[in-house]
């Protein structure tokens, strides 16, 4: 069953059409990536779900409702959460005060304890970090962070947007190795990924974006046998 | 040395309640890069508020300030809505502009009811003597209640998950969307508790000064020194850039005569915008 739904969405910013008629689903408690050449409106796809970007045409449907038209403050309230590009995270405030912002939803409040002990479970570093300021930290803790921020909202659809992004390899592997803990916890996940590779040895199923459209999809391991993915982005 | 005691303790009393004015028109500034130029006229409406309340209906002037502080509230509520929200990301002009026909319209209404003749609450209260140092009993409370004012607000900004938000919101607009938080419902609340801060100095004001519909005016423009002096956006910077404030209008006067207060508070203004434009305490930014 799909969980979120972008049905032949066109948006972009002023004049600049950046999304020419996308339409992509995601499955219920699956992870799934979205991958393509700069520029291709992956990050613009995600801002538009999440509402920072409103559709021209198009709609967005998450959880079976019309959300096209939400404000991102009621999608995160309802389960549709963004870990954004260059984390945006909160660097006047603490690493705790981070986490408690984000368990803003009011479902997420209920288990605030618990899901802070989860967390820090996760990334044992943010624990030692919890009373500094976020913005002294590394950016592979900035990272984490960004992602157990994204955790504490308890959300059924996690995007995140570049998790690999100007991190060292073994600070990657780790964070990838959080995307398979999280799925097993039934979260439903839409990567944005630079590293196409990784991306699709996580995923189930991929699609690939090209100028604002979908280009090629299907299950993860497909895309990667496939001779134009091989050709284009994993330069085999 | 005595009448330079005496002013010393007088401006440091007067200090305090500079200081919450200023952490007023920070905050607004802080949580959502507003000059709020309506904050001079707010203040001569916590003047008003507690003058009214006690000429017309008995209200002892301290409860007078609560009711003020309410009054701020909800004002500064509704000035957000209907003067700010939809200039909020518009260029500074514009809300400079929205702000400034706020100002002008309470002084017109205000000039136009209460005239500009000066008011004054008859209020006596005890007072005390240190050695060569008489302390109005009006005064003392007025600063007490400000430094309770100014630990309240620290304590919701940092310790309560509404204050939380403010600060959220303040840091990183977009983010606060993105967590949950309803940003522009937070920034109505900001701009209602800068408002606020501004009656309950204008109130505190009103126990001990004359005033009239125009006062306002001078504490706003105390409350921009004091901005650039605390930093913009830091309560307890604020509170000891008022202290400072207030110990300079007390030493001043014991030198030279007191018209040349502003003159010196702007020298000092332009001199740590040149400085440290992020104020002395600010450090970051």
């Amino acid at each position: 069953m799909s969980i979120l739904e972008i049905r032949n969405v066109s948006t972009g910013y002023g004049e600049v059409q950046i999304l020419w008629g996308t339409t992509l689903s995601l499955e219920e408690g699956k992870l799934t990536c979205l991958v393509g050449s700069n520029g291709a409106g992956k990050t613009t796809t995600l801002r538009t779900v999440m509402g920072l970007l409103k559709p021209w045409e198009g709609q967005v449907f998450f959880d079976g409702k019309d959300v096209s038209r939400l404000p991102a403050h009621a999608k995160a309230e309802m389960g549709l959460v963004l870990v954004p590009e260059g984390r945006q995270l909160f660097t006047d405030m603490t690493v705790e005060e981070n986490l408690e912002m984000g368990a803003t939803p009011r479902h997420a409040r209920l288990h605030y304890a618990q899901n802070l002990e989860r967390v820090y479970e996760m990334f044992p570093r943010l624990k030692e970090r919890r009373s500094q300021k976020a913005g002294t930290m590394s950016g592979g803790e900035q990272q984490m962070l960004a992602v157990a921020r994204g955790i504490m909202a308890e959300p059924k659809v996690l995007m995140i947007d570049e998790l690999s992004l100007g991190l060292a390899p073994v600070l990657v592997l780790g964070l990838f190795e959080t995307l398979r803990e999280l799925k097993k916890l039934g979260i439903t996940i839409l990567l944005v990924e630079q590293n196409v590779q990784m991306a699709l040895a996580v995923s189930d199923y991929g699609y690939v974006l090209a100028e604002g459209k979908v280009a090629l999809q299907g299950p993860a391991r497909e895309l990667m046998e496939d001779e134009h993915v091989r050709a284009a982005y994993l330069g085999l | 040395m005595d009448f330079i005691l005496a002013s010393l303790a007088d401006g440091l009393l007067l200090g305090f309640i500079y200081g919450i004015a200023a952490m007023g028109l920070t905050l607004i500034w802080g949580v959502m890069n507003v000059i709020n130029l309506a904050h001079g006229p707010i203040i001569a409406l916590g003047m008003f508020t507690v003058y009214l309340l006690f000429t017309f209906l008995g209200i002892p002037p301290y409860v007078g300030v609560l009711l003020a502080a309410v009054f701020g509230l909800l004002l500064g509520i509704i000035i957000y809505l209907i003067a700010v929200q939809g200039v909020i990301d518009a260029p500074h002009l514009s809300s400079l502009l929205a702000t400034f026909s706020v100002n002008m319209i309470i002084i017109g209404i205000g000039t136009a009811i209460f005239s500009t003749s000066p008011r004054n609450i008859d209020l006596q209260l005890w007072s005390v003597s240190l050695g060569p140092v008489t302390l109005q009993g009006t005064r003392v409370v007025a600063s007490l209640i400000a430094v309770l004012v100014t630990a309240a607000l620290y304590y919701f900004l940092y310790r309560t998950r509404q204050g939380k938000y403010i600060r959220a919101v303040a840091n990183n607009r977009a983010a606060a969307e993105l967590v949950g938080i309803p940003s522009n419902r937070v920034l109505a609340l900001s701009f209602g508790i800068g408002a606020m801060l501004a009656t309950i100095a204008g109130a505190l004001i009103a126990t001990f000064l004359p005033f009239n519909i125009l006062a306002g005016g001078t504490y706003e423009l105390k409350s921009f020194v004091i901005g650039v002096l605390g930093g913009l956006g830091n309560p307890v910077g604020a509170l000891v850039g008022g202290l400072i404030l207030g110990l300079l209008e007390g030493i001043v006067p014991t030198f030279t005569q007191t018209t040349w207060v502003p003159v010196i508070e702007f020298v000092l203004f332009v001199i740590i915008l040149l400085v440290r434009p992020n104020g002395l305490f600010g450090g970051e930014q």
